[in-house]
């Protein structure tokens, strides 16, 4: 179909693994009337052939910016936190065959998404802004289970 | 920290069977002493992001036992870091650290158990129950020459399913074989069991 490069995964533990600590997250989350992931619904216009672009780069969004920006002390919560965050490094892995064969072109709307994200994360405080991004991580695992199944449209 | 004069736990290994993970090490003897293990892992993300991140077992920090069930702290496939020390009172051991790191992906996986049984004219099976991350795939076929299999992906744990409706006087035979998402990996397939709709099971 249009959508390439779809990573099979088994997302049950990760999204239960989130479950478990997202009010803990969130409640610590002080800008409450402000969001990052989901100004104007952005995931949710993304098309089919930018599913793989946008996958790449909100992983790499969390990996390489989210999980760096957030100091865990609470060890519960430090446990959910590495297992969401290595799955996404697995993830990560899992694309990167696609991206060699260059099946993981960014059209100007999934960069544009992206872009959008990364604006509203650098408008807060670093640890004010990752807080806020971990307590969304449900609508991009949401997002990512919806697109990343086989027999979805 | 005290000082290091208990010696660190050696032999570090895991253990892993149809994604069960043992992490065992070589106790500590320390004679009339009581001697305590803390066990810490890090994934692959803090390895290479949060190097100085070190996360207690969920189980075994601390530990009386030189052995610590690691399943519920494995949760990605990834390589794994883990390392273990000893503590006696306020004495402390270095850390020892597994080498090489541990990867869920070299699970071993063996074939499932089944229970295949006959429900008047009902072919039917019961699985062995692995935990949520196992699917099963159940072939089945008329035992006559050059019968059809059939395959049937089972997702249910641990509860009779039916395969086919049988044919008096014919001898069904069924194997199964498991699949793991998280690792994209198969089990071998068990050995074929047969039944006939009015006999017991047969042996191959």
């Amino acid at each position: 179909g249009l959508r390439r490069c779809l990573v099979s995964m088994d997302m049950r533990h990760v999204v239960e693994s989130f479950q478990e600590i997202k009010k803990a997250i969130q409640a610590k989350d002080t800008f409450q009337n402000v969001t990052i992931l989901s100004t104007s619904e952005t995931l949710h216009r993304i098309k089919p052939l930018d599913v793989c672009c946008v996958t790449k780069n909100l992983l790499a969004f969390y990996v390489d910016k989210v999980f760096k920006d957030h100091q865990e002390l609470n060890p519960q919560i430090l446990r959910k936190l590495s297992s969401i965050a290595n799955f996404f490094l697995y993830m990560q892995k899992a694309l990167q065959p696609c991206q060699k064969q260059r099946q993981c072109h960014c059209r100007e709307e999934a960069t544009n998404a992206t872009r959008i994200i990364h604006d509203n994360y650098d408008q807060l405080e670093v640890r004010s802004a990752a807080i806020k991004s971990l307590g969304e991580l449900d609508v991009f695992l949401a997002w990512l289970d919806k697109n990343h199944r086989e027999n979805s449209a | 920290d005290g000082v290091a004069i208990l010696p660190a736990p050696q032999n570090l290994s895991v253990q892993s069977t149809n994604m069960k993970h043992l992490l065992t090490w070589s106790p500590v003897m320390v004679p009339g002493e009581i001697i305590y293990y803390f066990v810490e892992y890090q994934g692959e993300y803090e390895s290479l992001y949060m190097s100085h991140v070190w996360i207690p077992s969920s189980w075994c920090s601390p530990t009386k036992g030189p052995e610590c069930d690691i399943t519920d702290d494995i949760t990605a496939t990834v390589p794994y870091n883990l390392r273990v020390r000893a503590t006696q009172g306020s004495e402390t051991s270095a850390w020892s650290t597994l080498k090489p790191p541990f990867n869920r992906n070299s699970t071993i996986l063996t074939p499932p158990g089944m229970d295949v049984t006959k429900d008047g004219f009902h072919l039917v099976i019961k699985l062995e129950d692995l935990g949520s991350q196992f699917e099963f795939l159940v072939a089945y076929w008329r035992r006559e020459p050059g019968a059809k299999e059939h395959v049937k992906v089972v997702r249910s744990r641990g509860i009779p399913v039916h395969l086919e409706t049988m044919e008096p006087g014919a001898a069904y035979c069924v194997k199964v074989q498991t699949f793991v998402k998280a690792i994209g990996r198969h089990s071998p397939f068990s050995q074929a069991e047969c039944v006939k709709v009015q006999g017991e099971t047969l042996p191959l």
